[in-house]
């Protein structure tokens, strides 16, 4: 029983980590209506910045967040401002512009092949680094301390977006443009700057969640894969766009795919995963906390 | 020049190219490269039926390949049964597949219905990793199957060189690429396209969009199992990382949509760009610049999107029309 207890706990300290991963696509989702398909590339783009910044500076891993968040912003933004937006604007009239998907998807394919080509295939990870293989001991449980920090990391991160979409002028403006944009502009809200504002933000998150991650995973280029489709099933989850959803969703995913390998082989728990996202997008496409809209 | 005979030109000269190409090309390294396109073009073709005429983004057909893959060589390894029929089960059952998948996926929007399709694909892959047998079928979990090759001919679709396998797809491109014409100048096509395009005004006009939707997808999936049978019988290995993964489902939409979607000649167009940007980067580039087409790709279709949204078909298509009116004759574009 005390090992199931720990898996759980375990699976809820990784899975507020793959909800920190999502909650910059579910931010992007709600305001700009698309799934961004180079998520997973971001959080892979952020995991890279940070370990060079951990490698270079020989700074603590989590005090590189003061170097990764700018960083990623201005990527998001730029990222936004020069590829997405023409389409948007080409698109202007379509709800759900389809065409800014693939976009993203050809992002992604760059972004992980270009640091296949500069950093090569091979696996790095921070040796010596003061939070790697660390452990909490509580009688005979072991809580990983690098998952306890990214848990930290996810909580506040989630509680500062929220503070920010609710209690800031520009936050407003990003509320505002994701209920209706046709809306907020006649109100002078140039919805252009708010896209490239939330794309920023969500890419920062992305690099918020790859430094939780720097210093016990390993870094590679493809890594983003391994959390890409997790992460759209962690906001379908949790409701598209909604900011507790995507920390709920990521601990469901997360307790899933720790506790399940008591009971049946590791790479099954997948397979459990998948279903349940399809059950949900069938039985409530609009997730546990998502606002029925018609998207 | 008569009008109907410059349309009919690029076809008749590009059947005649297809088909003597191996006269010419005699290296097995370009005769696999351009199996593999035609391949491509093939899966291509058969995804547009949905991806393109239907105006739905399908992210999972790989999950079909697999299913006409697994089929055709689990029937002849395990009961002798030659795949030529197997080809056929593994249709009719990926066809069954398709529209069990169909289903609820049609109701959901543009992103939601790209990711449901990604979920089922992966999770049927998973599935097939996972076990050794499905029922009394051996899989093999990750190991795959592979396929003894003990007798050639054309009974068994298996042949020591690969001219016969090129005919194969040839023939096989030939019909689906035929069979996609009908389809487009019938009454199901204009369906398609208008729950594609309108769904609500379609439907206000008597137009059953989720039947024209589902029985596209029927097709679709029974013409793609067929590129699985194919594929198995021509590596004589499959596993489900070979036949089913993500991958593949990606590439054939990259293709679609650089040659533009919902066309008959841009899935061949994109197939024709794409593919030996692929193969040939990964010969003279493999070692030095891993993941070099990749870029490419990326980059190749970013800028489609941005500046040609309906794939590279169109621009090439007015330009043959422009040069065949002003009757400079002599030059073809391309098909």
């Amino acid at each position: 029983m005390l090992f199931i207890l720990e898996d759980t706990i375990n699976g809820i300290l990784m899975g507020s980590i793959y909800g920190l991963a999502a909650l910059g696509l579910t931010l992007i989702f709600g305001v700009l209506k698309v799934i961004n398909f180079a998520h997973g590339s971001l959080l892979m783009v952020g995991m890279y910045v940070a370990y060079w910044a951990v490698i270079l500076t020989g700074m603590h891993p989590y005090l590189v967040l003061v170097i990764v968040v700018p960083i990623m912003f201005v990527f998001g933004y730029l990222l936004q401002d020069i590829l997405i937006k023409p389409i948007f604007k080409a698109e202007k009239d379509v709800r759900e512009p389809i065409t800014v998907i693939i976009v993203t998807t050809g992002v992604w394919y760059i972004l992980d092949n270009l640091s296949l080509l500069v950093f090569g295939p091979q696996y790095r990870n921070i040796q010596g680094n003061p939070l790697q293989g660390k452990m909490l001991e509580f009688g005979d449980m072991m809580i990983s301390v690098p998952k306890l920090w990214g848990f930290c990391a996810a909580i506040i991160t989630a509680a500062l977006v929220y503070l920010f979409l609710q209690k800031t002028r520009m936050g407003r403006a990003v509320r505002a443009t994701s209920l209706d944009r046709e809306a907020a502009s006649l109100q002078g809200i140039n919805q252009y700057k708010i896209y490239n504002v939330t794309f920023g933000i969500g890419t920062a998150v992305a690099g918020v969640a790859g430094t939780a991650l720097v210093p016990f995973f390993n870094i590679f280029p493809s890594v983003g894969v391994l959390f890409d489709i997790k992460c759209f099933i962690i906001v379908v989850l949790g409701g598209l766009g909604s900011i507790g959803g995507a920390l709920l969703g990521g601990m469901i995913v997360g307790v899933i795919e720790s506790v399940g390998p008591q009971f049946m082989t590791a790479t099954w728990t997948e397979a459990i995963v998948y279903g349940l996202f399809l059950v949900f997008l069938f039985l409530k496409p609009s997730g546990l906390f998502g606002v029925k809209y018609d998207w | 020049m008569n009008p109907s005979l410059y349309r009919k030109l690029p076809l008749i000269l590009a059947a005649l190219i297809a088909l003597g190409l191996p006269l010419v090309v005699t290296s097995a390294t370009y005769l696999h490269i351009l199996i593999l396109l035609f391949l491509y073009a093939y899966l291509t073709t058969s995804w547009n039926l949905v991806g393109g005429f239907a105006g739905v983004l399908p992210l999972g057909h790989a999950t079909f390949v697999g299913i006409g893959a697994y089929t055709s060589t689990i029937l002849s390894l395990q009961y002798g049964i030659s795949p030529w029929i197997g080809m056929l089960v593994g249709a009719v059952l990926s066809s069954i597949v398709g529209v069990i998948i169909g289903l609820p996926t049609f109701k959901m929007r543009g992103a939601y219905f790209a990711l449901a399709t990604i979920a089922f694909a992966e999770g049927i892959r998973v599935m097939f990793e996972n076990i050794d047998y499905l029922g009394p079928f051996q899989i093999n979990g990750p190991r795959g199957l592979q396929i003894p090759p003990l007798k050639t001919g054309l009974a068994h679709f298996m042949f020591a060189d690969k001219e016969p396998y090129y005919y194969i797809i040839l023939a096989m491109l030939a019909g689906v690429l035929a069979l996609t014409w009908v389809i487009s100048r019938s009454k199901l096509g204009y369906y398609l396209v208008a729950g594609g395009e309108e769904p609500e005004a379609a439907q206000s006009l008597g137009v059953n969009v989720a039947r024209a939707k589902l029985m596209a997808m029927a097709m679709s999936s029974f013409l793609t199992a067929f590129a699985g049978t194919f594929w198995a019988q021509f590596t004589l290995y499959i596993h489900p990382k070979s036949v089913m993964s993500l991958d593949i489902s990606f590439e054939i939409a990259f293709i679609a949509l650089i040659g533009g979607r919902g066309s008959i000649a841009g899935p061949v167009l994109g197939a024709m760009l794409l593919r030996p940007v692929s193969d040939f980067s990964r010969i003279y580039f493999g070692s030095t610049l891993p993941g070099l087409h990749l870029i490419i790709f990326g980059v190749v279709l970013i800028l489609v999107m941005l500046f040609q949204p309906r794939g590279l078909q169109e621009p090439l298509t007015r330009a043959y029309r422009r040069v065949m009116n002003g009757r400079f004759g002599g030059k073809e574009a391309a098909a």
